[in-house]
């Protein structure tokens, strides 16, 4: 439960001796306020800077330039505070289930302020069932399923119950009904522990379905495009909610957005269309 | 979510149903690739103890007796314990170079790996030191540590220390950054991430250089032993050989074929054993 604030932010990459023309600029001049418990999905063409905005989010890199708060306070490296979901797991392959779970945890007993051995494991048991899974604590990852994989990664994300929760594409491996069962069990994670969420996808239906907020970048260099309040009821009490004229206008508005190449020439009509559309929503 | 875990459940019992309706027939396939894997080695053997008893003049079977005489002078040697101690100096000495090799192997090369300026530095020497044949190294050992226990403990660890070494390198530098990263969100400071990330994960690649470097600290004992030693296998044949006890000299050798044998197979037991996890 944090506050995000980006402000000014700009990331380039650079080979170590090499001259500044051939430095790539990622992210150039982002501004960016996440609320407390927001859910917010970030999409974009791909290499338009997601996953190094994420990366610095989380503290695994630092910002060429400007600033990044998270409650007021600058990010010093990487926290328990802040957890991250990879798009391929990185589940430690040599640890059972309940082990991989426990990693955060451990960290904090180490830093003096966590839980004893029993209650860690009760733990793990605890957030491995509230990700659907019971009886596969004692499994190493090679012998789940991927779908399997990915909600022990959640599990492991959330035992330590961090304040924000940060995810790079986590379901883009997985396949269609798979990938709807874990975002309803994340909407149901995130509704119950109200956790801060940042979501980077590819697909336009999942940043909808899932956000609050859909932020929409754009690439070279990588910018915030535009932020769609996405305004719709409860998705789980609406059936088949992605089917309603909504959901639809939501849908299209975004692709519009991403797909504006033309609309970039002649930037009098790209607006309009944005007006438009965002009457509709 | 439940139907998910609930056709998860069926699936991975389909999977364990599967294995139990062929278990009969896999009995009697198993016996049977046995009989075919061992056909080969059953041949060899028959051909052994017939060639010298059929084929060859009675001069030349002198040098390659029959497999039964070989054998019943081995089992002579076992009653005898003459055979236990030959096997007991070689195996104390390539145990020792190669647990040396092991012990002191896997922390330099987890440090070299860890401070990569010292391994780039390192590496072309280690090169040069690896691809250069131990037995080439032998007088030279046995010039500056003369023909006792030291000189040979000092060879096998030689041997042994290369394959140790480089492929703790190799497996420390070859981890998953993403594994890495995962660990830095998850809490772990440098030296955690090093124990608890780097080292587990570099586990199977580490063992494969422990089992090939076991190979080789028996394999270079046995020359090591033919060219100066008071005991040993490799002293045992060449020596035969020079009293021309030729069955003796035969039982020596088949001894040194099954010891291989047997100390790769434990080891290759042990590197699975250990990298179960990574078979995925
Ligand atoms: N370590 C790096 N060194 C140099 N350039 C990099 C590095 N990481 C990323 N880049 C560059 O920064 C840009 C943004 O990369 P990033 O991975 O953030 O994109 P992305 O939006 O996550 O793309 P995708 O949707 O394909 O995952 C790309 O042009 C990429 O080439
Ligand atoms: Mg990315």
């Amino acid at each position: 439960m944090s506050t995000i604030e980006i402000k000014n932010l700009s990331k380039k990459f650079q080979r170590t001796g090499a001259s500044d023309e051939t430095a790539v600029t990622a992210i150039e001049s982002l501004d960016l306020w996440i609320e407390d418990g927001e859910f917010y999905t970030l999409v974009g063409p791909s290499g338009c800077g997601k996953s190094t905005l994420l990366d610095i989010l989380a503290g695994l890199s630092t910002p060429s330039q400007g600033e990044m708060l998270v409650d007021g306070q600058p990010i010093a490296g990487p926290s328990l505070e802040r957890s991250v979901v990879f798009q391929q797991y990185a589940l430690f392959p040599w640890l059972t289930a309940a082990a991989n779970v426990q990693i955060g945890l451990e960290s904090q007993t180490r830093h003096g302020k966590g839980l004893g051995k029993v209650e860690r494991r009760a733990r793990a048991h605890e957030y491995l069932r509230l990700v659907g899974l019971e009886g596969v604590e004692d499994k190493y990852p090679h012998e789940l399923s991927g779908g399997m994989r990915q909600r022990v990664a959640i599990a492991r994300a959330l035992a330590h119950e961090p304040k924000v929760l940060l995810m790079d594409e986590p379901f883009a491996a997985l396949d269609a009904q798979t990938r709807e069962q874990l975002q309803d069990l994340l909407l149901d994670i995130w509704k119950r522990t109200k956790t801060t969420i940042v979501f980077i996808t590819h697909g336009i239906e999942e940043a909808v379905y899932l956000g609050q907020k859909v932020a929409v970048m754009s690439a070279k260099p990588g910018k915030i495009k535009e932020i769609v309040n996405i305004d719709l009821q409860d998705r789980q009490s609406v059936d088949d909610i992605r089917s309603t004229q909504q959901f639809g206008e939501y849908r299209h508005h975004i692709w519009n957005l991403l797909h504006s190449r033309a609309a970039q020439e002649s930037p009098a009509q790209f607006e309009k269309t944005l007006i438009t559309s965002g009457a509709h929503a | 979510m439940s139907t998910l875990t609930l056709e998860e459940q069926q699936i991975s019992l389909e999977r364990s149903v599967a294995p139990a309706k062929y278990s009969t027939g896999r009995l009697g396939k198993t016996l049977r690739k046995t009989l075919y894997s061992s056909g080969a080695i059953i041949g060899f053997l028959l051909v052994w103890e017939l060639v010298p008893q059929f084929v060859l003049e009675p001069a030349s079977k002198v040098f390659l007796p029959p497999l039964h005489e070989v054998l019943q002078q081995l089992w002579k040697m076992i009653i005898s314990g003459d055979l236990l101690t030959h096997v007991s100096a070689s195996l104390g000495r390539s145990a020792i170079g190669f647990l040396l090799a092991v012990v002191i192997g896997v922390p330099v090369g987890l440090v070299v790996a860890w401070f990569s300026k010292v391994g780039d530095f390192l590496n072309p020497l280690l090169e040069v030191f690896r691809n250069t044949a131990a037995l080439a190294l032998l007088p030279v050992f046995t010039l500056l540590l003369g023909i006792g226990e030291l000189s040979k403990v000092s060879i096998v660890l030689y041997a042994a220390f290369f394959p140790v070494l480089l492929n703790t390198i190799l497996g420390a530098r070859s981890v998953d950054p993403l594994l890495i990263r995962a660990g830095r969100t998850l809490g772990l400071n440098n030296f955690e991430i090093f124990s608890k990330v780097v080292l587990p994960a570099s586990v199977p690649i580490i063992f494969t250089g422990i089992r090939m470097a076991g190979t080789s600290a028996v394999l270079v004992l046995i020359a090591a032993e033919m060219i100066g030693a008071k005991a040993g296998l490799g002293y045992l044949i060449t020596n035969s050989q020079a009293s021309f006890l030729i069955p003796k000299m035969y039982a020596a050798i088949l001894t040194v074929a099954v010891l291989g044998f047997v100390v790769n197979a434990a080891l290759v037991a042990l590197e699975r054993h250990f990298s179960r996890w990574a078979r995925a």
